[in-house]
């Protein structure tokens, strides 16, 4: 078979894993990952008691493991008693907590750059340590974090690959398959990476556009 | 009769070894306007500060509208119940950036008051206009010279008709010529006669707009006096000489 109709043939049987697994993966996963961030990031700049110790332990040990290792984790641990894990879910669920520790200290270095004189502002009005976070601090955090989370998250849409390695069929493991059968690794090895480059190259432009909207407050709109 | 508003007693405050507030008192009758003047490193800010619950003193004693509050133990509870009667004007203005002027002005009502957003926004406008600036009511921070926001940050501390408002050096992060539109906007709010404690290094400023002057210096009042007899007749050695320092011949014989 030539080798530009085995690329035809097989990118719907790539791209089509790509738009059942790694995308919503990619969705469910950052979606998680940003509550968890969130969430943590408070707790760490607030300094809840106690809390606050779980949160700095969980974003060690996150970032000082592998998550192909965290992934491994994940799966297997759960068959040590007897349960037999769903590959996706476990996937979401590992990515999840895996970005939202490295979100997590994003978001709260962002929050630790929005000044004081906002939160005392915020007191000054009537405002609850809660109701500032919300209105005031965390919007802030969040437009100055928007660049680095969007990184984090094309740098995720990547490393779904790694998911390949707990039965979930993504776009790499589809690619595998086809290329075991084959033997026409190199083609399909470049014919994935474009595709991964597409999904990628979607985010930034939907990144960019975010940044605009988002601009309006710190950006100087000439004779506004 | 009236009651005193404001009461605090031998308010202490101490940084790093270094005692900034030395046993402070002074009391604010309702109406009041109070300027506080002093040389630099004086204490003032930290003042305001403790007397506003932004900073925790190391000990005193503090009444206002009739209710005790513990200035060195406060809980965030007490204190934002002294927030929901007092509002304060920052020397950096500290609007919320990600908020427009009007959202500036409604979000302590909403958000801190829970009042409906329609009757927030009347307030606001209205609070804006006073100020001046109803015509840039959707702009964000950014977009405003240094004297437009600090216009805003006033509207923003008289929306929720506060029993005092304290000023901290309202105009010295302005450029000269924006610091007559702050003042001004000050000057009438004196007319609607409503309680302000002004901290600042504009004297003539101090002398026009205040009832009671207080001078302070190293971490005390050093003396403190009816405005005019304060600028006429000033009892202190060293009040004098920082009023000689500070305002020319001229100014401090008219009136
Ligand atoms: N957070 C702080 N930590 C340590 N020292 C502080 C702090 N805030 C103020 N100080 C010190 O306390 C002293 C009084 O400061 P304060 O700001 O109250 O003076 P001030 O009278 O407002 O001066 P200025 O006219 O320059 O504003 C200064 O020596 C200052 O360095
Ligand atoms: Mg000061």
């Amino acid at each position: 078979m030539n080798v530009w109709q085995l690329l035809i043939e097989s990118f719907p049987r790539i791209i089509l894993p790509g738009l059942a697994m790694t995308v919503p993966l990619t969705i469910f996963a950052f979606a998680l990952a940003l509550v968890i961030a969130v969430i943590t990031a408070v707790i760490v700049y607030a300094d809840v008691p106690v809390l606050a110790y779980i949160a700095r332990i969980y974003i060690w040990m996150i970032r000082g493991t592998p998550l192909l290792v965290q992934l491994m984790v994940g799966y297997y641990g759960p068959s040590a008693f007897g349960i037999k894990p769903n590959g996706f879910v476990v996937a979401v669920i590992v990515f999840a907590i895996n970005e939202g520790a490295y979100c997590a200290e994003t978001i709260r270095g962002c929050m630790e750059g929005v000044s004081k004189g906002q939160l005392e502002a915020g007191y000054c009005v009537g405002l609850s340590y809660p109701k500032i976070m919300i209105h005031v601090i965390l919007p802030q955090a969040f437009r100055a974090a928007f660049p680095a989370l969007f990184n984090s998250m094309i740098s995720m849409v990547k490393d779904t690959s790694l998911a390949s390695n707990i039965t979930v069929t993504e776009m790499f493991l589809a690619t595998r398959q086809i290329a075991g059968r084959t033997y026409q690794f190199l083609p399909l090895y470049l014919e994935v990476a474009f595709i991964y480059l597409m999904f990628s190259t979607i985010l930034e432009l939907i990144q960019r556009r975010g940044e605009k909207r988002l601009g309006r407050y710190d950006r100087d709109v000439a004779g506004s | 009769m009236t009651e005193t508003l404001l009461e605090v007693k031998n308010l202490h405050k101490t940084f790093d070894h270094a005692e900034v507030l030395k046993g402070v008192s002074l009391s604010v009758m309702p109406g009041e306007v109070v300027a506080i003047v002093g040389p630099s490193g004086a204490g003032k800010t930290t003042l305001l500060r403790c007397l506003n619950m932004l900073e925790r003193a190391d000990a005193g004693e503090l009444v206002f509208d009739g209710e005790h509050y513990d200035p060195a133990g406060f809980g965030r509870r007490e204190a934002s119940k002294l927030h929901k009667k007092t509002g304060f004007v920052f020397q950096d203005y500290n609007l919320f950036a990600n908020k427009t002027a009007m959202e500036n002005v409604t979000l302590g009502l909403t958000s801190g008051r829970g009042m409906n957003r329609h009757k927030a926004e009347e307030i606001a406008a209205e609070m804006l206009r006073k100020v001046g600036m109803e015509e840039k009511s959707d702009r964000f921070p950014l977009h405003l010279s240094g004297g437009q926001q600090q216009r805003v940050a006033i509207a923003r501390a008289l929306a929720a008709d506060p029993k005092i408002i304290y000023f901290d050096e309202p105009t010295s992060a302005l450029d000269p010529e924006l610091t007559g539109e702050v003042l001004e906007v000050i000057r009438k709010l004196k007319d609607s006669g409503i309680t302000m404690m002004i901290v600042t290094h504009e004297l003539s400023f101090a002398r026009d707009v205040s009832t009671r002057m207080i001078f302070m210096e190293e971490g005390s009042i050093i003396e403190e006096g009816n405005t005019r007899e304060f600028f006429a007749d000033p009892k202190n050695e060293r009040t004098r000489a920082f009023i000689g320092m500070n305002v020319d011949g001229t100014e401090k014989e008219e009136q």
